[in-house]
């Protein structure tokens, strides 16, 4: 059973994100960079199904620059058994198609069995990534996953639909799934495993990819041209002002 | 034709954010002399033609499939895809739901194509089209251009374009049909569920009543209900709300929850996160309580009050139950 | 007393029967004190007179026993100076056994006149004590202890026995009373070590060897270059109990005292010192016949800890209770199981230096850069320089203020990384000695460090001095005003807070030993101020500490159990010195105001000073 995981290094949701003068991108240099936050759920799970199935080997795979090779290292730290870094200068790739192609050239030796990447990135959020991978290597996919259960040539997975609603869909194996926060309890590197980390092979590979269709024309912060009418005063001014508000302006009583 | 715009089936009826593509896909082509066509399919496939039919647009294009009668990913996928080859639209418009997450980028694989997703917009320049989007949870923007020729596959966030600007026109309604056989679709659906009994339908609610994590504790619920009850809403809330277990999922309003857009939504101690913000944008009155001011909730309230929820809310009640 | 002739079967009876017996009993002890002696690390035998003065005062003045309830405690004290007393009667006892008294007539009688007031008030004692135990029954006891029963029977009848013997009763009644006594001596012996009586043997010693430094646990070195064999064995030492931790174990009363106390326990949380950290290891210990029992400390309970060691404060036998710094980091560096939202603070920890991920701080940028010409460096800890608080800014500033005005020159370190207390505290000792390392090297050139934030000077100070040695000295901001104010060099007048009140930092009060520096300060500014319940080194933590303060969905109510006695206190002031304090006081105490009541204000000591200051640099 071998299982990839996409995995995306991407700005902390706490760090500042500086837009560059041109406006093109952000300012890399004064970012903390982290994992992506749904991959990570991703990465557990996969981990999780490898325990399950008592074997297996779990390859996390990150496209960008050499910064990505931390969030590799953490993914072997957790368990992953080796990694695959696929070398780019990602600043300015943001076509999925471009990233997926990329990745298919990648690894179409491999032959994985399953594919798991987070939903989307915290960054850009296109959401496509493990979807295109997947149909581009011929494997049925699903996205929104909130839970996984792995029988012979197989995976049911617990998909998560709007207002509340769930669907279980069984796939046929090869297949790729994008994997919603929140499905597991993702675990915290142990010390052996840090140090294990060092010793995992991670291979370094620069496949092409297709030519880009979208890209990116400005970067920037958003105005809000919304004018928000404040009401004021002691609590019963407020509930006066509301009821008044809700009867005239709004008409809803 | 010019636009072809993806419809989705709610029992029969077309799916809000279906509206809101039509009212996108009629806001682009105006003044551009851009053709319409919406398409059409599934197993209530006449009724939703019927009522696009209704709508200011060039054609209601109704495919009728067995494999497609119910939704996978793969016969969806392959299933438009064909249609986009048959009818070469430049761009084919969704509304971002779960579901078009799930297969449109299938076909943007299969085309070659680029998928544009998530807009807020979508507006010329003059030679060509910007795509607005959200990035990094909503803290910046970008514009985002297509490279080569269409088709382009365009979906548009919930509310970026309102149901109610929909025109009413009439459409003539044509049959099509696309090679499917089953075993390309690699997937086999259960039957949707819920995971709680007793469903909710917020969005067929006119006031909607939401609490999110100002609301303290558990034993504050009660004062919320009690509020609702008094203005004639239903009770929602955020999703913090929920996973604490203070209310059930079926209140959850947001990104992984329902999206709204009644005539009038309280939000109660609501901080305006992101994920929450996607569910209830489309409110036509966004009244918010926070005792933050900086809460982003207020930049796309209407009406705001800085004050404690745990203050106003019952003497709100009382006032509404007095008149 | 009637001189009697003991026959010689009689003799052998007895005789076989205290070898017995005392073989039985140093068995017992003996097969504890094996495997406290497995344990790691050395008992102390420092500050040898300090330790001996410790003993007199807890052990033979039973200053702790009383002090936290009173009544017991003082029934319990004369129990034991009954105890004590009884010593020289118990071996006068067998000695007359065997027909050789060790007091002549006169002596004994002398003697009786003391002994006898005692054995009444030891039957008091025990009296009100088996009363309170198994009919008033209070909760932290827990469930009806067979063995206390006994004791409980034991000891009123030796009383009761003692006094018939000295009363003048039928020689042979005498005779029977006597053997009676002397059996219950014996079966009392052979209780003693296998219940928890054995603290009567190993209490004064537990006593003498509890460490002066709270809290007290092994440092984790980790070498990241190390070989795997390294690392192996560090990871297996990690499991295993020190000596002075066994020997808690076994010196434990089970009074629950440490139950009373804590925070986590009393806001409705799962945590119950007296059993998670030490009665569960019980078992295993004797079990295993050896030292490596940590991994059985309830997991759940052990993330309830705030770490503020009012168990190990109050225990009267000498314990540190707490050992959630054990379990954690067995969950942490061991297992990898670590609950979510702590992963995000220690990712943040890693890749930014900082318990939030940011990069920037506002009010660092504002205030002047340490350079080695400055008196100190001002330490602000993340709290402030991220605005943990945001209304904690302003007590920074007129901490500044208060130095400007005094003429010290100070400065920020630029490079200033969190201090590591969460990550310490939570079991991450790599990210911690990451963070220590990082630190040292910022500090390399400080001669002496203040900061407004007692976690990070119990860390520059304390914690990181167990891994290298520390080249600077620390002072909590309260110490440094205290300072000003008794050398005349601020001067302060009386404001109008109305009735104000200090609660007390656990790491402040407890860890770092200072309850007087605040109120020197406090009480120059204000004439109307009043103690809390549970104040000094008795104070009951804000429910911060231990990582708490990012925990953010918590079962029980911790956090409100301090702030709640303030709201009862009805104080309008509440003074803390402690950023995690004053921000849990701020979140607190307005949902648990009644209504119509005005709102308590929320100030730190700097405030209070630098606002009543007298002459301003910057008005504020």
């Amino acid at each position: 059973m071998k299982i990839a995981v996409l995995i995306k290094q991407v700005p902390g949701s706490d760090s500042s994100l500086p837009i560059q003068s041109d406006q093109s991108w952000i300012n890399e240099e004064s970012i903390t960079y982290v994992m992506n936050e749904s991959d990570n759920y991703a990465l557990e799970e996969a981990l999780q199904l490898r325990e399950k199935n008592d074997d297996g080997e779990v390859v996390v795979i990150s496209l960008g620059p050499d910064r990505v090779q931390k969030v590799i290292r953490e993914g072997l730290a957790k368990g992953a058994d080796r990694g695959i870094h696929i070398q780019v200068d990602s600043v300015g790739v943001v076509d999925p198609l471009v990233t997926a192609s990329s990745i298919a050239n990648a690894i179409k030796e491999e032959n994985f069995d399953l594919i798991f990447s987070g939903l989307q990135s915290d960054d850009l959020g296109m959401g496509q990534t493990g979807i295109i991978l997947g149909e581009i290597l011929g494997m049925s996919t699903a996205s929104l996953v909130m839970a996984t259960e792995l029988s012979e040539g197989r995976i049911k997975v617990k998909r998560e639909l709007e207002a509340g609603f769930f669907q279980w869909v069984t796939m046929t194996l090869p297949s790729s799934v994008t994997i919603q926060s929140g499905l597991n309890t993702p675990r915290y590197p142990s010390l052996k495993g840090i140090m294990g980390a060092k010793k995992k092979e991670i291979n370094i590979l620069t496949p092409e990819g297709s030519d880009p269709k979208q890209s990116m024309s400005k970067v920037y912060i958003p105005q809000s041209d919304k004018k928000t009418v404040m009401i004021d005063g002691s609590v019963d001014e407020i509930v006066d002002k509301l009821i008044e508000t809700f009867r005239n302006d709004i008409k809803v009583i | 034709m010019d636009i072809l715009v993806v419809i989705e089936d709610n029992n029969g009826k077309i799916h809000r954010m279906g509206l809101e593509s039509i009212s996108a896909a009629q806001s682009i082509a105006k003044n551009k002399d851009l053709s319409i066509g919406v398409l059409v399919m599934g197993a209530n496939a006449d009724e939703l033609s019927n009522e696009a039919s209704q709508y200011d647009i060039d054609e209601v294009l109704k495919l009728k499939n067995d494999i497609l009668s119910s939704y996978s990913s793969d016969g969806y996928a392959e299933g438009i895809k064909q249609v986009i080859d048959q009818e070469n639209p430049k761009y084919v418009l969704f509304g971002h739901t779960y579901q078009v997450r799930d297969y449109v980028p299938k076909i943007s694989a299969k085309l070659m194509k680029p998928f544009l997703v998530d807009n807020l917009s979508m507006n010329s320049d003059g030679e060509k089209f910007i795509f607005t989007k959200q990035m990094f949870n909503a803290k910046l923007y970008s514009d985002m251009v297509a490279m080569g020729d269409g088709p382009l596959l365009i979906s548009f966030q919930s509310a970026a374009f309102s149901a109610d600007n929909v025109e009413s026109g009439s459409a003539s309604i044509r049959d099509i049909s696309v090679t499917i056989d089953s075993s390309m679709v690699k997937t086999e659906s259960d039957q949707p569920f819920q995971e709680e009994a007793g469903g909710m339908d917020l969005t067929a609610a006119e006031i909607i009543v939401s609490v999110g994590r100002g609301i303290g504790k558990e034993e504050n619920i009660p004062m919320a209900q009690d509020l609702a009850k008094a203005i004639g809403g239903e009770l929602a809330s955020s999703r913090p709300v929920v996973d604490s277990g203070w209310l059930s999922a079926p209140h959850q309003i947001g990104s992984s929850g329902q999206s709204v857009s009644p005539q009038m939504y309280l939000a109660l101690g609501i901080s305006g996160a992101i994920q929450h913000v996607v569910g209830m944008k489309g409110s036509k009155n966004i009244v918010a309580i926070n005792k933050d001011p900086e809460a982003p909730i207020f930049e796309i309230a209407d009406y705001g009050v800085v004050g404690d929820v745990l203050d106003i809310m019952p003497k709100l009640s009382e006032a509404l139950k007095e008149n | 007393m009637i001189e009697s002739q003991f026959t010689s079967i009689e003799k052998s009876i007895l005789a076989i029967a205290i070898i017995v017996t005392l073989i039985s009993f140093l068995y017992e002890v003996w097969r504890r004190l094996r495997i406290v002696l497995q344990g790691r690390d050395s008992l102390p035998f420092d500050r040898f007179g300090a330790r001996a003065w410790r003993v007199f005062k807890e052990v033979f003045l039973h200053e702790k026993v009383i002090k936290d309830r009173f009544w017991p405690g003082l029934m319990h004290a004369l129990v034991f100076w009954g105890f004590i007393v009884f010593g020289l009667v118990t071996i006068d006892h067998f000695a007359i056994g065997f027909g050789h008294p060790i007091m002549n007539e006169q002596t004994h009688t002398y003697y009786s006149y003391i002994v006898i007031p005692f054995s009444i008030l030891v039957l008091i004692g025990i009296g009100s004590l088996t009363y309170r135990r198994f009919i008033t029954r209070p909760k932290v006891l827990g469930k009806i202890s067979p063995t206390s029963g006994l004791v409980a029977l034991f000891i009123s009848l030796l009383m009761i026995t003692y006094l018939l013997g000295e009363a003048n009763i039928d020689p042979i009644m005498w005779r029977i009373n006597w053997w009676i006594h002397s059996l219950i001596i014996l079966a009392f012996l052979f209780l003693i070590p296998r219940s928890k009586h054995l603290h009567l043997v190993l209490a004064p010693f537990n006593i003498f060897f509890k460490p002066f430094e709270l809290p007290e646990h092994t440092p984790v070195n980790i070498d990241l270059e190390g070989s795997e064999d390294e690392l192996d064995t560090m990871l297996s030492d990690l499991t295993q109990m020190t000596k002075n931790q066994t020997l808690d174990v076994f010196s434990c009363v089970e009074c629950g005292r440490c139950i009373d106390v804590c925070p986590a326990n009393r806001g409705g949380g799962l945590l119950d010192p007296k059993n998670h950290f030490i009665l569960d290891l019980r078992e295993p210990l004797l079990k295993n016949g050896n030292v490596d029992v940590l991994s059985d400390i309830n997991v759940e309970a052990g993330w309830e800890c705030t770490t503020c060691q009012a168990c190990t404060e109050v225990c009267p036998v000498g314990n540190h209770v707490e050992k959630s710094d054990e379990i954690r980091r067995l969950e942490v560096l061991v297992e990898g199981k670590v609950p979510q939202e702590y992963q995000k603070l220690f990712t943040n920890l890693q890749e930014s230096g900082n318990t939030e991920g940011r990069s920037d701080s506002p009010l660092a940028e504002r205030l002047p850069t340490y350079t080695s010409d400055k008196e100190y460096v001002l330490w602000l800890g993340c709290f402030a320089r991220y605005e943990l608080d945001p209304n904690f800014t302003k007590s920074v500033e007129n901490f500044a203020n208060i130095l400007d005005v005094a003429g010290i020159s100070y400065g920020v370190l630029q490079k200033e990384h969190c201090s590591g207390d969460p990550a310490n505290r939570l079991g991450d000792k790599l990210t911690y000695n990451m963070l220590r390392e990082h630190n040292m090297e910022q500090l390399k050139e400080a001669d002496k460090v203040v900061t407004l934030c007692p976690h990070c000077a119990l860390n520059l100070e304390k914690e990181y001095a167990k891994y290298s040695e520390v080249n600077y000295d620390v002072s909590h901001h309260t110490q440094v005003i205290a300072e000003l104010i008794e050398e005349g060099r601020i001067e302060v007048k009386k404001g109008s807070d109305g009735k104000v009140t200090y609660h007390d930092p656990c790491n402040l009060s407890r860890m770092l030993d200072e309850v007087d520096a605040p109120r020197t300060a406090i009480n120059a500014a204000t004439d109307d101020f009043f103690e809390l319940e549970e104040s000094g080194k008795n104070t009951l933590c804000c429910g911060a500490g231990g990582g708490l303060w990012w925990k953010k969905e918590t079962k029980g109510r911790t956090h409100l159990v301090r702030a709640e006695q303030v709201v009862d206190s009805n104080a309008d002031t509440v003074v803390t010195g402690c950023n995690f304090c004053y921000g849990m006081m701020n979140q607190g105490l307005k949902p648990l105001t009644p209504e119509g009541r005005k709102e308590i204000q929320v100030k730190d000591v700097a405030d209070i000073v630098s606002e009543n200051l007298i002459s301003n640099i910057s008005v504020k």
